[in-house]
């Protein structure tokens, strides 16, 4: 029986739980890459830890779902999910899961627009066992008829109905990058959608990974404490796949839109999720992503009460759960309060993530919208005071205080610090990486690094917006008649909210009726509806070997 | 912060503070790292234990109340919402937060069934400073009534955020049709209800942390890099003054179920059809071998290597899952469970191969070596959870819910060690009994799937 906070295995009940938090964070042990570590050879990414009873994988693909042909999105994650959850030429799945069961051990594999890792992590008492099977399921799946049923009847399940009905938030990201990446490959959800995942087959999968997997776009990643010489040997292994090179695709070209686009899902619920935000030209290593990721953290840093959204929405308005900004791609941030590793991209959108706002119904009427659209307003409003007057000077030293010292805790588990090591290697960040830079490079900045970059990259005006709530049309009347959209509350608020409520309410959110889409949740990445339905991405959920 | 910066780089080993450090090792026991208890005289217990990753402290304060305490009507999710309120901050730290970020500082908490669990992660040179915080927010909570409101609005949306996921909805019917006095009868976030009602809640928190807020209702776990003598001594200084008055609330006992229940659910949203089998189970115990033995049934009957997993799952490919949740609690409560089924037509039959699977566990003893598989399953996915210091802290958690202490994890491990075929199938007989079943099945309100 699980509680708020679910549970699974006895003594790991918290273990699971989308907790935050870090500490390990030995950030400062040797990291090699590519050959540097005389145990290492090209195509490998250590990361040694001697002392570690554990002995964490991260194997890395330079394939991603912008690679799925056209018609046949969701291959990726298809051929992926295969590999991590089917048989090897040398074991039946079911034998696999046999031999991992033991270890308490499992491999999964997740794939992004730009990347496909396979991770898991060994008690280094089982080593070898653990290595064979995951080495095996890479290098020899066997593509067995009734693994690729089963795994794509999972996904299709997927796209039809859990994506549509088992969290509106996580819904309303992947409509947002659909839209902003609209007519690029990085437009599809991963996972595809309903009609191109029905079409998928099994000699699909069979051509995509001889086409994709081979010696030269695979980076095997090893950490912990493995014995001498192994990252050596099972690089010698991972050289045995077939040469070859994965075809370039070009950078995504998103557009910026020059007003507010908006795409309303029609659905049956008493609470509206709202994402918002707009492509930026800014990366990991670029000169303008310190800046950026600081002003990112004031703004709305993930799950925590430090972000200024948060603050104006939950902490003094009680607005929902939470409120946070982003500059690069977070999938699934509900799971966890952890910055996701191995999602590393060429293209990025700054991002805006509203968790459900609830009507208060009663003798407020049906405020449903009046909220959800007062919300919008206080996150533009903010949005724009950044854009327009940056970080102000005292905040951007506390802003730096707080990264300096929460950095330690971005690589809490050494799977976690082999993947941002990784995620260095995508982005060709030279020593010491971005996990041991972000002190560094965050103490460095100063009020007008932060004013410029943020003037450069980001406005308030030009974007996409989501919605996911009931009555669209009714929304989108209420969007269009551009009235003011006040709120009331439970208990007594100060009069410096209530001033500043009434300046929100009547904030400036102007759209047109031809830049307002409607869907219905029931066709929401159909396929065959309208652009934003058919384009999104989703988590990159982990599809894995070892159960749970 | 100088000081951590070079603290790390010097200690570049986590997880090795064991050998050599101050305090007792566990000898021969599971649980790999030394500890030290402090307890005070007002009842109030902590743990000191030398682990994780150097220059780094876990803080952890697991308050032994979660929503099984909410006895009251119309209360229901309260113990989840007070654990918002408590960080509202006191008289001496106005605001929590701001305290804590400015430590750079990991911190939340989460709210169960059995238990509200406090944790800040943090460098190991803010100790001092971090007892005090937790000390004072546990003994001198100040809140005014309208921040308490507005909290009341957090609570929602965080209702909200899956409040229409088939899984929540699925959960929520389960314990209303398996319990009918017991508390467990409620879900942790609390009836929806309830949560719409909790601004006008303020008197009611008041006398909510009075009551469940006190020493000898609280463990505090400290895990990581600290010097232990100094430690000790602040738990003594900042603890020490806290009252003793916890009340135990009268929660009502479930009488026991005479017949099988069952209910359909209709969910308005699109899923494949869920059947979730519920059996009453006994408390959690590190010491009654069938207890224990019930805890191993779930893996061994339906997890991820038992043959019905292989069968259904993966060879007949009839269900789209199989999931058994057989976590005892602290009271007697259920264990589960579940499968979604591909094909709708196919709901009552497999619904009919899971109970004969209950029934087959009854009779004949489960495969020897499948047993000592799970067993070896157990003790891995332990040792794999005290990778950090935090997860060092939340892997003993039970221990501390059920018992009040950390000491019990190794008798649960002797027990488990001593779980024979023959346990599991008298543990069938007992607990995996088809009067104490709670069958929920839910469907697609149109019908079809």
């Amino acid at each position: 029986m699980s509680g708020a906070s679910s549970t699974r295995g006895r003594f790991r009940a918290f273990a699971l739980l989308p907790v935050a938090v870090a500490m390990a964070a030995p950030l400062l042990v040797a990291c090699s890459r590519d050959g540097e570590d005389a145990a290492s050879k090209p195509g490998t990414v250590t990361f040694p830890e001697a002392a570690s009873p554990f002995v964490a994988f991260d194997v890395w693909v330079r394939v991603g779902s912008q690679h799925d042909p056209a018609g046949k999105e969701g291959l990726a994650v298809l051929t992926a999910a295969l590999l991590a959850a089917g048989s090897s030429q040398d074991d039946p799945y079911p034998s696999i899961l046999e031999q991992l069961y033991p270890m308490a051990a499992d491999y999964s594999a997740f794939v992004d627009k730009e990347m496909t890792t396979f991770r898991g992590v060994v008690h280094r008492d089982n080593l070898d066992g653990y290595y064979r099977l995951l080495r095996n399921a890479i290098l020899r799946p066997a593509f067995a008829a009734e693994d690729f049923e089963r795994v794509k009847r999972q996904q299709l399940d997927y796209v039809e109905r859990g994506r549509r009905f088992q969290r509106d938030e996580e819904l309303s990201k992947e409509l947002l990058f659909a839209m902003a990446y609209r007519g690029t490959p990085y437009a599809h959800p991963e996972e595809g959608t309903v009609r191109s995942v029905r079409g998928l087959t099994l000699d699909d999968a069979r051509d995509f990974y001889r086409r994709h997997y081979t010696r030269d776009s695979v980076v095997v990643g090893i950490g912990g404490g493995y014995p001498e010489g192994f990252p050596a040997r099972a690089r010698t292994d991972f050289d045995a796949l077939p040469p070859g090179e994965v075809p370039a695709v070009p950078p995504p070209q998103p557009r910026r839109p020059a007003g507010i686009e908006v795409l309303i899902v029609e659905k049956d619920t008493d609470a509206t999720a709202i994402s918002l935000g707009f492509p930026i030209d800014v990366v990991r290593g670029d000169d303008d992503y310190w800046p950026l990721f600081l002003a990112a953290s004031w703004l709305g840093e993930h799950r925590s009460s430090f972000g200024r959204l948060y603050q104006v929405l939950r902490e003094q308005r009680g607005m929902n759960y939470g409120d946070y900004a982003y500059v690069e791609a977070f999938p699934l941030g509900f799971t966890t309060m952890d910055r996701p590793i191995n999602v590393a991209r060429r293209s990025q959108l700054f991002e805006v993530w509203i968790r459900p706002v609830s009507g208060t119904g009663g003798e407020n009427g049906d405020d449903l919208h009046d909220r959800a659209l007062f919300a919008t307003r206080a996150a533009l409003r903010e949005v724009g005071r950044l854009a327009d007057g940056g970080v102000p000077a005292e905040q951007v030293e506390r802003t730096k205080t707080y990264l300096g010292n929460n950095a330690v805790t971005f690589g809490a588990t050494l799977l976690r610090r082999l993947g941002f090591a990784i995620d260095d290697a995508f982005y060709g960040l030279p020593d010491p990486g971005f996990l041991r830079s972000v002190r560094e490079r965050v103490g460095a900045l100063d009020t007008e690094a932060v004013a410029g970059a943020v003037g450069r990259h980001l406005r308030s005006d030009g974007l996409y917006l989501v919605f996911v709530t009931r009555d669209a049309a009714a929304l989108r009347e209420k969007l269009l008649a551009g009235e003011p959209t006040p709120i009331r509350y439970a208990g007594e608020q100060p009069p410096e909210v209530l001033a500043e409520d009434n300046e929100i309410a009547s904030s400036r959110l102007a759209v047109t009726a031809d830049a307002i889409e409607i869907v219905d949740i029931s066709g929401v990445f159909e396929g065959d509806g309208p652009a934003a339905a058919e384009a999104t991405a989703d988590e990159s959920r982990g599809t894995s070997a070892g159960g749970s | 912060m100088r000081s951590t910066f070079l603290a790390s780089l010097l200690l570049a080993a986590p997880l090795v503070l064991a050998s050599g450090a101050h305090g007792q090792p566990s000898a021969g026991g599971v649980f790999p790292y030394p500890y030290e208890r402090v307890d005070l005289d007002n009842g109030l217990r902590a743990y000191l234990i030398r682990a994780g990753a150097p220059g780094q402290v876990a803080y952890v304060t697991i308050v032994r109340t979660g929503s099984r305490d909410e006895v009251e009507a119309g209360k229901t999710g309260f113990a989840h919402f007070f654990e918002h309120v408590m960080f509202r901050g006191t008289a001496r730290h106005p605001s929590y937060d701001k305290v804590a970020e400015g430590m750079g500082a990991s911190f939340n908490a989460t709210t169960g069934n059995d238990r509200t669990v406090y944790y800040l992660v943090a460098a190991s040179e803010h100790l001092s400073q971090i007892v005090d915080l937790e000390a004072d927010r546990f003994q001198r909570l100040s809140y005014e009534e309208s921040a308490f409101r507005t909290e009341a609005g957090a609570v929602l949306g965080e209702y909200q955020n899956n409040a229409y996921s088939p899984f929540f909805v699925l959960d929520r019917v389960m314990r209303e049709t398996a319990f009918e006095e017991h508390t467990y009868r409620h879900q942790t976030i609390g009836f929806e209800a309830d949560v719409r009602a909790m601004p006008e809640g303020y008197a009611h928190s008041l006398d909510f942390y009075r009551r469940h807020y006190r020493p000898e209702n609280t463990v505090v776990v400290l895990v990581g890099d600290f010097d232990l003598a100094g430690a000790r001594r602040l738990i003594e200084e900042h603890y020490g003054g806290w009252e003793r008055g916890y009340q135990s609330p009268q929660i009502p006992p479930e009488p026991p179920q005479r017949a099988s229940r069952e209910r359909t659910v209709r969910y308005p949203g699109r899923t494949l059809p869920i059947v979730s089998l519920n059996f009453k189970a006994p408390a959690w115990s590190a010491t009654d071998r069938l207890a224990v033995a019930t805890e191993v049934l779930g893996a061994v009957a339906f997890g991820p290597n038992s043959d019905l997993y292989r069968r259904l799952v993966l060879q007949e490919q009839r269900l789209q899952f199989l999931a058994p949740s057989f976590d005892l609690a602290r009271d007697p409560s259920v264990v589960t469970v579940a499968a979604m089924v591909n094909d709708p037509a196919d709901l009552e039959p497999m619904r009919a191969e899971l109970l004969a699977e209950v029934r087959r566990l009854r009779e004949g003893p489960v495969d020897a070596g499948q047993l000592e598989a799970t067993k070896s399953n157990m003790k891995y996915s332990f040792l794999m959870g005290l990778e950090t210091a935090q997860g060092v802290a939340f892997s003993l958690s039970q221990p501390v819910i059920s018992t009040g202490g950390i000491e019990a994890i190794e008798d649960w491990f002797e027990t488990l060690a001593a779980v024979t075929a023959d346990d599991l199938r008298e543990a069938a007989r007992r607990y995996l009994d088809e009067n104490g079943l709670t069958a929920v099945t839910l469907i697609e309100a149109g019908g079809a799937s």
